[in-house]
């Protein structure tokens, strides 16, 4: 919460030293690349933050979603990958459902995640992009994501492991996976399926490996 | 009648009682349900964070699977639901290379609409044995079920209606709430333990302020999300039903308590007090 606080502040009083950001010195580029790549109509987005009152985790955004959209019109491309933004947005949809001008904001957002995730800036929600990063390795191993699995790879991941020593929630965790296991809710043994190979190289391709 | 099933990853592991639950439910009601051979995971929100091709790729896979067997597919699970159904529709956009053979042209149900068409409601009302009556609940639908309504074709998406049909059709009482598809957080919970908290607590006390017994919902993710953070507040007894284990406790005359075992907020104390255990 402090956070937000200072990030506002910081907004509204303009730190001395730091450089001003002009606005429409960057012309339509990154505007342009991200609505033909995404399909999304963002110059039709007129500020009315029916977005960022629709959505359930803004209070938890550095940049809110309908800040997000003018950042892309003013070609801030930085700011939005290295916001915490892109990884808190939880896809529920509600701001892409409420837009009064069908600007599709959860699909934008998506996309800037995706941007953020073939780029050299190290995302803000570490954990969040470690979990989904996790996630697909789980996958393209298996097939299927097995959940024992992917905690087990997930809290072994260094950085979430120090982290979690660090808040001292690493036994609480632990003794939730065990109750898990008790209740037959983790499985240890799940049957992968036959597809890992096609799988596997479905993805090279998506990262434009050939062969 | 007979219709391909796409279970989904979850329903092998943290919600192995809901495809019981389904299992059960089919079967009484004589419905064929035919699991895609070798299926895949959709990818889920990971596929569709990291790589947009492959959250296409990945659930056009099981689409293939499905229009070789010439079936629709019915999924219990929502997110696989949406992922499905944004597959399709991406195809048939044809931007993206899929290896598979997939024209995107089957019918992608989730499973609370398929059984709340009016001729399902029916066959439900007539397995019926033992109506839950008296068990008030209200049903949550979350978010990927419904939203965006242009990919999950819901019309309704603000108050969705398909959940409260089925379980009034197994006799409960359905009580009118307003955070039907309320986000419960989904897995932001595993890593930023604070944000997942905060949504999901909001959905329990307004669950309770609106008189509920309990809630049904069909999404595994929302079940564990609103199950397990009961684990230590003694104060929240609000047991997190599947729609399914509803419909399988109203089909039998006497049920097994050891069905609601995976549960963490045991739910058979209040089954008792209504007599339906």
């Amino acid at each position: 919460m402090q956070n937000t606080v200072s990030h506002q502040k910081g907004m509204a009083e303009h730190e001395p030293g730091k450089k001003r950001k002009l606005i429409g010195d960057r012309g339509n580029y990154f505007l342009d690349r991200i609505q033909g790549e995404a399909g999304v109509n963002i110059s039709a987005c007129f500020q009315c933050e029916r977005c960022t009152n629709a959505c359930p985790v803004s209070h938890f955004m550095d940049i809110k979603p309908h800040q997000a959209i003018r950042y892309i019109q003013l070609g801030w491309r930085e700011d939005l990958l290295k916001s915490s933004t892109i990884w808190v947005c939880l896809s529920c949809e509600m701001c892409t459902t409420y837009c009064p001008n069908e600007v599709d904001v959860a699909e934008t957002i998506n996309h800037l995640r995706n941007m953020a995730a073939h780029s050299s800036i190290t995302p803000k929600e570490k954990s969040l992009a470690v979990f989904h990063q996790t996630f697909l390795e789980v996958l393209r191993k298996s097939g299927k994501v097995n959940e024992f699995r992917l905690m087990n790879a997930y809290y072994l991941k260094p950085d979430i492991f120090q982290e979690k020593l660090k808040n001292g929630t690493l036994k609480e965790e632990l003794l939730l996976g065990l109750t898990l296991l008790r209740k037959g809710r983790l499985k240890i043994f799940t049957p992968r399926s036959r597809a890992i190979k096609d799988i596997q190289k479905a993805y090279h391709q998506a990262r434009g490996e050939i062969g | 009648m007979k219709i391909s099933f796409y279970p989904g990853c979850s329903l092998e592991g943290m919600a192995k009682d809901y495809f019981h639950a389904i299992d059960a439910v089919f079967e009484a009601m004589d419905i064929d349900l035919v699991e895609i051979e070798d299926w895949s995971c959709c990818g889920a929100t990971a596929a569709h964070s990291l790589s947009e091709a492959m959250s296409v790729i990945l659930p056009a896979r099981n689409l293939a699977a499905a229009e070789k067997m010439g079936l629709d597919i019915v999924a219990p699970c929502a997110n696989c639901f949406n992922r499905l159904r944004y597959s399709q529709q991406i195809i048939k956009k044809k931007v993206f290379d899929i290896p598979w053979q997939v024209t995107g042209d089957i019918q992608v149900h989730d499973m609370t609409r398929f059984l709340a068409e009016s001729s399902m409601i029916k066959l439900i009302k007539e397995r019926v044995l033992k109506p839950l009556n008296g068990l008030k609940v209200v049903c949550y639908y979350g978010c990927q079920m419904v939203r965006p309504p242009k990919i999950t074709g819901y019309t309704d998406y603000e108050n969705p209606l398909t959940l409260d049909r089925i379980a009034a059709a197994a006799g409960a009482e359905v009580i009118d709430w307003s955070y039907k598809s309320t986000c419960c957080g989904a897995s932001i919970g595993i890593a930023r333990k604070e944000i997942g908290e905060s949504l999901t607590m909001r959905i329990l006390q307004k669950a309770q302020q609106a008189g509920a017994e309990a809630i049904v919902v069909s999404c595994p993710l929302c079940q564990s999300n609103l199950d397990i953070i009961q684990k230590d507040r003694p104060d929240r007894r609000t047991p997190i039903f599947y729609f399914a284990e509803l419909l399988r406790l109203s089909f039998i005359a006497h049920g097994d308590p050891k069905w609601f075992k995976m549960h963490f907020t045991d739910p058979v104390p209040l089954l008792k007090a209504k007599g339906l255990l």
